[in-house]
């Protein structure tokens, strides 16, 4: 089975995120952007898959500036057997049917069976890329799906929880697959595979390229016009209180009077 | 210009040291502590990321990692429990001699099938009888035709109960003082070999050390590290190598130490404000991130020193000695900030104070290190 990972580098969870000069996009400046959130166990399932059906390849691709290899570095380092960086242009890599056209449009020349990639990407959670592909390929497409296995000759079953319960599924191939969690953990990446994965070749589809491929369609549809943090919340208020009845009085009278969520 | 920046390598080595250190280590480190109990499970798989035998070149099948590199790994699992980070790099310890003074064919013979799997090795060196005057040591070493045979007692051997190699420092002529003494390698399974009960320990619980009896130990001459008046060199030379390393470990003590008094001091109120507001705790984190931040600059400065290929023994004394001086330092104080809580081994500072002391212990003590420091800086003017 060919099987293609879709990741997107996010900055790593302990960064602390400021807007750019600018004012209109995350300062990029010092934050270290990695593969993580559902990505992660998109590569993991491409593994897990990868050992489950003999001859399989795990290609990882990922569309945005040159940060995206460090995040291709790692999936070779967890196994990945190839990784392409698609460049995208200055303004517009946050552009999510742009990552779409170019993906699907670099898709044309790599082969694929399955198209995995995160349920959403764990930055702007916005979920369109994977679906956006497989409609630009015409392919189906599932997203929201844990737990994918090989399923008869040439098929997958996987599975997707919702409010009324667990729905299983099947289908053939080629497909693509938004993936919440695969049904292990996402593995560690081993440290002479971290050394081999520094050293290992990534191929690159420079901008200009991927743009005449695209043609008409390689502007943005969307730009970032700003990007503000979040206010501050205001801190937790401490009740202070010697029995559990004066606590209660006291918290009904902050409810109604400060938080005034009664009349 | 000196470059601080780590290269994009170095930084996912790091990472790889930190999610384990976070994500295995720091949940059972209080219970181990507690309990003395070695995790086994643990140093598996720290063996199996590759997180074990750092030092050993890659044709052996370690991790081939140079000294500065080294020492990011183990600032980052010291941060998560100084005690299991002292097993997991007592490989390195054991397995340097070899390194230094073995011959291409004792490398592989020895190193090929040890790193290919999940093995401990102890480093024996420090003997009931004294430590620091190494020279001294007293553990015999009898020639009988092609074979040498080893006697005496060695103590404080971490690993010693589990170590299934061992590299061992005896005397062929205790009146020639350090130029009687060689370098053995030793299988855990040799006949003779008598480990002792585990040490009951302050800190660095995780960890296991005991004594080892060599009772008519018998080893092949190809199983001597270098010449019969090599030993004491190889011993010295591996503690130049691998002090730095403690270095590191001593900051990642102290940065965990910094890590718990800061967020603590911005909680904890008295006198209707956080105690991060008093003046008094505020130098108190001033000067306990001096400490943690001079000591990983001295720590990486002796690793950078090393890996250009330079001996290395001032830097390393010096960042051995600072770096355990204050991770004693910066746990005493965190525990001061912690107030009462401090004292408390359901907090997790005390156990931070225990595991820094050993760090002025072992690996040559401060007292020698700074004697050692002294006389390479003396040399430097004579
Ligand atoms: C938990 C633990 C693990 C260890 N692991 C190992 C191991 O794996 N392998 C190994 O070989 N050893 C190991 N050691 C031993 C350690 O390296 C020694 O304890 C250390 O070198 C000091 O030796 P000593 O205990 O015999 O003290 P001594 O040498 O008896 O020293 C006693 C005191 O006198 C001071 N002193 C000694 N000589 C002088 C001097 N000339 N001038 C001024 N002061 C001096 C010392 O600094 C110390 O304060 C370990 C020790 C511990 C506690």
């Amino acid at each position: 089975m060919e099987i293609v990972v879709l990741i997107k580098p996010v900055p790593e969870s302990e960064t602390r995120l400021r807007a750019s000069p600018d004012g209109r996009r995350l300062d990029s400046e010092g934050v270290r952007f990695v593969l993580a959130g559902y990505d992660e166990s998109a590569v993991e399932q491409a593994l897990l898959l990868k050992e489950n059906v003999p001859g399989s390849k795990v290609h990882a691709i990922s569309f945005g500036p040159a940060r995206c290899g460090e995040a291709l570095r790692a999936a070779i380092a967890l196994g990945a057997d190839a990784a392409t960086w698609i460049e995208a242009p200055p303004e517009g890599s946050d552009d999510p049917i742009l990552a779409a056209r170019a993906l699907a449009s670099a898709l044309s020349s790599i082969p694929y069976d399955l198209l995995l990639g995160g349920k959403h990407a764990g930055d702007d959670e916005e979920g369109i890329v994977v679906g956006a592909v497989a409609e630009l390929l015409g392919i189906p497409s599932f997203g929201s799906v844990t737990d994918v296995r090989p399923a008869g000759p040439s098929g997958l079953a996987f599975q997707r929880p919702t409010e009324a319960g667990i729905e299983s599924w099947e289908t053939s191939l080629p497909c693509a697959i938004g993936l919440q969690q695969a049904w292990n953990d996402p593995r560690t990446a081993k440290l002479p595979n971290i050394l081999r994965s520094r050293k290992a070749p990534i191929a690159k589809v420079d901008w200009p390229t991927v743009a005449k491929a695209l043609g008409s369609e390689s502007s943005p549809r969307s730009l970032s016009e700003e990007f503000r943090l979040p206010a501050p919340r205001s801190g937790a208020k401490m009740i202070e209180f010697q029995t559990p009845e004066e606590a209660a009085e006291k918290l009904v009278r902050l409810l109604r009077e400060e938080a005034k969520v009664f009349p | 210009m000196p470059e601080f920046s780590l290269t994009a390598e170095q930084e996912s080595l790091r990472d790889l040291a930190r999610k384990f250190a976070r994500t295995e280590m720091a949940p059972k480190a209080a219970e181990c502590d507690k309990s003395a109990r070695f995790p086994e499970e643990i140093y598996r798989k720290a063996w199996e990321l590759g997180l074990m035998n750092l030092n050993v070149p890659t044709e052996y099948g370690g991790s081939g990692l140079g000294a500065l590199d080294q020492c990011l790994i183990v600032e980052e699992l010291a941060y998560a429990c100084g005690g299991m980070t002292t097993s997991i790099i007592a490989n390195c310890l054991a397995l340097e001699p070899i390194l230094l003074g073995g011959s291409p064919a004792q490398k592989s013979r020895w190193l090929t099938p040890f790193c290919s799997e999940y093995h401990l090795a102890s480093f024996c060196l420090t003997e009931p009888g004294g430590g620091s005057d190494a020279a001294g040591l007293k553990t015999r070493a009898r020639k009988d035709s092609e074979e040498y045979v080893l006697s005496g007692e060695k103590c404080f051997i971490t690993n010693g109960p589990h170590a299934s190699l061992f590299t061992v420092f005896a005397t062929l002529d205790p009146s020639l003082r350090s130029k009687g003494v060689a370098a053995f390698i030793v299988p855990g399974d040799a006949p003779g070999i008598v480990r002792g009960k585990d040490e009951d320990k302050m800190g660095h619980r995780a960890s296991s050390t005991s004594t080892i009896r060599l009772e008519e130990v018998r080893v092949s001459r190809d199983q001597r590290l270098g010449g019969e008046h090599d030993g004491f060199s190889i011993a010295m030379r591996t503690l130049d190598q691998t002090r730095t390393p403690i270095g590191a470990l001593a900051t990642g003590i102290a940065q965990a130490a910094l890590d718990l008094a800061a967020r603590y001091s911005l909680e904890r109120k008295t006198f209707g404000k956080p105690i991060s507001e008093h003046q008094a705790i505020q130098i108190k984190l001033a000067n306990m991130v001096q400490a943690v931040r001079a000591a990983r600059l001295l720590t990486w400065h002796a690793a950078w020193t090393i890996d250009r290929g330079q001996p290395g023994t001032l830097e390393s004394s010096i960042a051995k000695c600072y770096a355990s001086d204050a991770a004693l330092r910066v746990a005493d104080e965190a525990i001061q900030i912690f107030g009462g809580y401090g004292y408390m081994r359901d907090y997790p500072v005390e156990k931070l104070m225990r595991d820094a002391k050993l760090t002025q212990i072992y690996e040559g003590s401060n007292e020698i290190q700074r004697i050692v420091t002294a006389r390479e800086l003396l040399r430097q003017y004579g």
